[in-house]
């Protein structure tokens, strides 16, 4: 059996099951309002803004903000809606808003707007549930220093998205639970530049509505949770998403991922490693840096990774420790996505271009609901700034309220 | 001067934050070691995803409401919450929601 049909038997079966079941003739609508805000204070005392105007320097500095609020109804016994709206760097947003029909545990069918199951970060992405202002680097959306270089992180979170996904969760006694989820989405794009060579993250996430690249992206999440005794846990994780982002669906991108978890009473460590291979237009050669290789000159890999240690040490304290990192490897565009500029300023990224990052933070629940935050981060680039610069230090000092 | 002139307040704005730090009203419930290993249970679950004040200050003391939302949170990927686990978070929470509605001057069910 063709792929193709594999997975076509796999929908009808799935949506066999889903019609087989009645709702309850009984139900209470139960509804759930909640929401969070985080506002928080980025300095970086050597302030790379000043040391070339105006990008592909490009740091945030000073005051962001970003708020959600979500309402969650469960119309019956299998039935669900949630929706969830955003204010933050791109003005107003809808993060979430899909239906989710369950079956059974082990089956769920998920259709509206939400960011796929992909990674463990995904679930943490809201700041209220994560202990550091800004996110780990593969899935940095916008904080990170010399973002203008790097066009973010691997996989910027949260990334919503349109479409529809099956997932399910099978508990193996009371020491195993197995995860899955698939799903075809629009996921990301870039029908702005004349010659794409980057996925347009700003567009993939507000233009949605409509789209001039119609086929839709496809992805699978496959993960294993292990209970070992009362205070223990442990999670294997493997995803992978795969979809073109030009408007002639030519140029592919591909994303995936691994991820560990391991959480003995409350102190949690968590390693993630992610990859995309993304194809480049490369039909316009003058607008790279490099002259394009005869063979494999058309993409670039962009590797990320963290690891952090967090630890409570009291109902109110935790700390964490973090150590990441990316790693680009391929040629360099010299113009800015989404820009739709050809003429756009050089790239001081090189084939082979990395960063790293330390990070220290602090987070203090005044009361249950209001935390401050606080984060020392060291920065070293591969490649000097134009000041001749590639170690940076930077902080963070915020205060995320949730309800 | 100037420097010593600013740690004062911001080490009494610290000391004042870390008074008003960690509320445990919680606690109160967890009185015994039965209950105390029902919260410790909750604790470690649901801190897992997200922080304990979604649940605690949720203002929600409805055991049938419970009940969905802690069906809903184990079937969410790599919660660790098993059958047995979804007990103890339970009877957790109901203790916690009599409490509750005893503050608020509600009526309180037999158990």
């Amino acid at each position: 059996m063709s792929s193709r049909g594999l997975l076509l038997a796999i929908a009808l079966g799935a949506l066999l099951a889903l019609a087989r079941w009645q709702p309850a003739l009984a139900f209470d609508e139960e509804h759930n309002f909640a929401g969070s805000a985080q506002i928080d204070y980025h300095v970086v005392p050597s302030e790379p803004g000043s040391a070339v105007a105006p990008s592909p320097y490009t740091t945030f500095q000073g005051f962001t903000f970003e708020a959600a609020l979500k309402v969650a109804v469960d119309i019956s016994e299998h039935l669900s809606a949630n929706v969830k709206a955003c204010y933050g760097c791109h003005g107003f947003e809808m993060d979430m808003a899909y239906f989710d029909l369950r079956a059974a545990d082990e089956l769920n069918l998920r259709v509206g707007r939400f960011s796929p199951s992909f990674g463990a970060f995904n679930l943490r992405h809201d700041p209220a549930n994560h202990m550091t202002s800004d996110k780990p680097l593969p899935y940095d959306m916008g904080r990170m220093l010399r973002k203008g270089d790097w066009n973010n992180g691997v996989l910027p979170a949260p990334f919503p998205t349109n479409g529809a996904e099956l997932d399910g969760t099978h508990w193996i006694g009371n020491t195993a639970q197995l995860d899955y989820a698939g799903y075809v989405v629009m996921a990301f794009k870039n029908d702005t530049d004349p010659d794409p060579t980057d996925l347009n993250f700003q567009e993939s996430h507000l233009n949605d509505y409509l789209t001039s690249d119609p086929r839709p992206a496809a992805g699978s999440r496959l993960a294993l949770t292990l209970k070992a005794g009362d205070r223990a846990d442990i999670t294997l994780g493997a995803s992978g998403m795969f979809g073109t982002y030009d408007p002639n669906d030519r140029l592919t991108y591909a994303i995936v991922g691994g991820d560990f978890a391991l959480r003995v009473g409350r102190t949690a460590l968590r390693m993630e490693y992610l990859v995309r291979r993304q194809q480049m237009d490369v039909t316009n050669p003058d607008i790279f840096k490099y002259a394009i290789a005869p063979v494999d000159g058309d993409f670039f890999a962009k590797h990320g990774a963290y690891a952090e240690v967090e630890q409570p040490v009291t109902d109110a304290l935790d700390l964490l420790a973090r150590a990441d990192g990316m790693y680009r490897v391929g040629n360099v565009s010299n113009a800015a996505v989404g820009s739709g500029n050809e003429t756009a300023a050089y790239s001081p990224l090189s084939y082979r271009s990395w960063v790293a990052r330390e990070t220290l933070a602090i987070a203090y629940a005044v009361e249950r609901n209001l935390r401050f935050k606080g984060s020392l981060e060291l920065w070293e680039f591969s490649y000097p700034d134009q000041a001749g610069r590639e170690t940076e230090l930077s902080f963070h000092v915020g205060a995320v309220g949730s309800f | 001067m100037t420097a010593r002139l600013l740690l004062v307040p911001s080490l009494a704005l610290v000391a004042a934050l870390v008074a008003c730090g960690g509320s445990s009203s919680e606690s109160e419930v967890a009185s015994t070691p039965a209950a105390r290993a029902d919260y410790d249970v909750f604790a470690l679950r649901c801190s897992k995803c997200h922080s304990l004040a979604r649940p605690l200050n949720s203002g929600i003391d409805d055991d049938g409401y419970w009940r969905a939302y802690v069906a809903k949170m184990r079937r969410q990927p790599g919660s660790g919450i098993s059958a047995e686990d979804s007990v103890a978070i339970l009877r957790f929470l109901h203790a916690y929601s009599v409490e509750q509605r005893k503050r608020k001057g509600k009526t309180v069910d037999p158990p």
